[in-house]
């Protein structure tokens, strides 16, 4: 469970709005698009702000703290290649930059989150060159 | 009563037919939707050849309307429908029929689905490709894919936030399988305690295996026409008194900070308007159930009780048969089987035309049914339906 878990093949498949995100990452940096135009930031990666819809946009690296507004703990093998990986857990992080961005991401830790509990981001490398946000408690 | 909506009672559904459910049908797609839709329009007393309209819902794993239409030899298909969605499209696609009708584009629309959910393609993604979706790219890496994963996580922050608890959520699917002992069409009719409930194996926590509906093979198909052509059919009408869908936030799409409210949220006060009826006037509920979850936070969308009190809700007995709102009353996906929100539909009619024999809700004339609320597209879609007459 100290392990996020990374699941070949479910590598992410970048679009042509999210290849900078991913980019970014691999670079180990989370990064999020701003609005040039009303400073709004979002989440998934979007030509288009959804507030003011101004197509002007720039990526700014982000802290990633946040806190867990959710989580899961998966015990069935949805696919073949989850067979030996079962049980994990996927938390859902509110970060503090913005009330409604909130992220999917890996555990790590290896005790169950808890509701509303401060996180710190995690970049973990992935096997084929991409790497993935996951959180760690912030005060364990 | 006021005819503040243009469409209110002027469109009814007047045959409803259905299929075995089972896990394993051993026949194709084709074959159960044209079977259920052969049911709906010998149920309605209509020759095949009268109808004009197909709509249907599918997520890549069912035949084309325009097949259907071939098989069954319609050289005059008005109006088609193919609606790429989940569960959340199921009642959109009735409203949308009705809405052909009244405009006098199709005479006789069947809405139908088909699918074989366990024994060819199964929701959980079990050899399936996923879903092509832009956010898929977000969750996939983590193994976060399935439609119990994205529920159980909004019923986690459910339970956080409001105190919403596991026997809660086991009263639901206590409640429902009761119901499903008295539902001929049920897979699942031996009840279960709320310790079977919480002995039942964990699938995504806070789900266990009963908190999950039943994939299932098989296939539901309505037939819709007008109220006034509907009066001279076999059956008792049953009005389309509200139709209502809409399109919010995902739980993904960073405009949504609460996610312990759906888009039933959104649809609701429409739905109920253009009904002119409001959450006290419906004698009974089929409410999407696709994990018990969905059905505590509607109750509280659709106005049943406040916001975070589905649970207690639930916990008293009020959706139960007998009480005021009995919801359900098939067993639901829960314990009914799983097409895709058509049979919420199927049972709502029967409940209406007082044809549910043990389970009838004693004097029923108006009901909600109710498709997914919106958890992952962020579609919702209601139906208000009422005894004619």
């Amino acid at each position: 469970m100290s392990d996020a878990a990374i699941f070949l093949p479910f590598a992410p498949v970048p679009d042509r709005d999210s290849q900078p995100y991913w980019d970014a990452l691999a670079k180990g940096r989370l990064s999020l698009q701003r609005c040039d135009d009303c400073g709004t930031l979002r989440w998934p990666a979007r030509a288009v702000c959804n507030r003011c819809h101004s197509f002007a946009s720039h990526w700014e690296d982000q802290t990633g703290s946040g806190q867990i507004a959710s989580w899961v703990r998966t015990h069935q093998a949805f696919a073949p290649a989850l067979q030996d990986a079962v049980p994990y857990t996927v938390v859902q992080v509110r970060l503090d930059a913005q009330e409604d961005l909130l992220l999917i991401g890996g555990w790590r830790s290896d005790r169950e989150p808890r509701f509303g509990e401060r996180v710190s981001l995690e970049i973990v490398d992935g096997p084929e060159g991409f790497a993935l946000p996951c959180w760690r408690p912030s005060n364990d | 009563m006021s005819s503040s909506s243009p469409l209110r009672d002027q469109v009814a559904i007047v045959g409803i037919g259905c299929t075995e459910f089972s896990k394993d049908s051993g026949v194709s797609t084709l074959t159960l939707g044209t079977r259920a839709i052969l049911a709906a329009l010998d149920d309605a007393g209509l020759p095949p050849e009268k109808l004009d309209g197909l709509a249907t819902f599918r997520v890549g794993d069912s035949v084309l309307p325009a097949i259907v239409a071939q098989t069954l030899g319609l050289r005059d298909l008005r109006y088609y429908v193919d609606q790429f969605g989940g569960g959340s499209v199921s009642h959109s696609i009735v409203g949308q029929a009705a809405l052909a009708i009244h405009a006098g584009i199709a005479d006789y629309v069947v809405c139908y689905r088909a699918l074989n959910a366990r024994s060819e393609f199964r929701m959980g993604g079990t050899g399936r490709p996923l879903v092509d979706a832009v956010e898929t790219q977000y969750q996939a890496p983590y193994g976060y894919f399935v439609p119990p994963q994205q529920f159980a996580m909004a019923a986690r922050t459910h339970m956080e936030k409001y105190g919403t608890t596991e026997a809660q959520l086991g009263k639901v699917a206590v409640t429902q399988r009761a119901h499903a002992a008295d539902n001929e069409r049920a897979m699942m009719r031996e009840p279960i305690s709320l310790d079977d409930y919480l002995a039942s194996r964990w699938v995504v926590e806070p789900f266990r295996l009963f908190d999950c509906c039943l994939e299932t093979d098989g296939a539901v198909a309505l037939v819709v026409t007008s109220a006034e052509r509907a009066r001279d059919l076999r059956k008792p009408p049953v009005l389309i008194s509200g139709a209502a869908w809409g399109s919010g936030q995902t739980l993904y799409s960073n405009q949504q900070p609460d996610t312990t409210r759906s888009a039933a949220a959104d649809v609701a006060p429409r739905l109920y308007a253009m009904a002119g009826v409001g959450p006290t006037d419906i004698d009974v509920a089929q409410i999407y159930d696709c994990f018990t979850y969905s059905v505590i936070v509607q109750l509280e969308d659709y106005g049943f009780c406040e916001k975070g009190e589905g649970g207690p809700f639930v916990e008293s007995g009020a959706t139960a048969a007998g009480g005021p709102i009995p919801v359900n009353t098939h067993g639901g996906f829960l314990s009914e089987g799983y097409v895709h929100g058509l049979n919420h539909v199927y049972e709502c009619v029967s409940q209406l035309r007082g044809e549910a024999g043990v389970r009838q809700v004693e004097g029923a004339e108006v009901g909600l049914s109710t498709a997914q609320p919106g958890y992952i597209a962020g579609n919702a879609s209601a139906l208000v339906l009422r005894r004619d007459g």
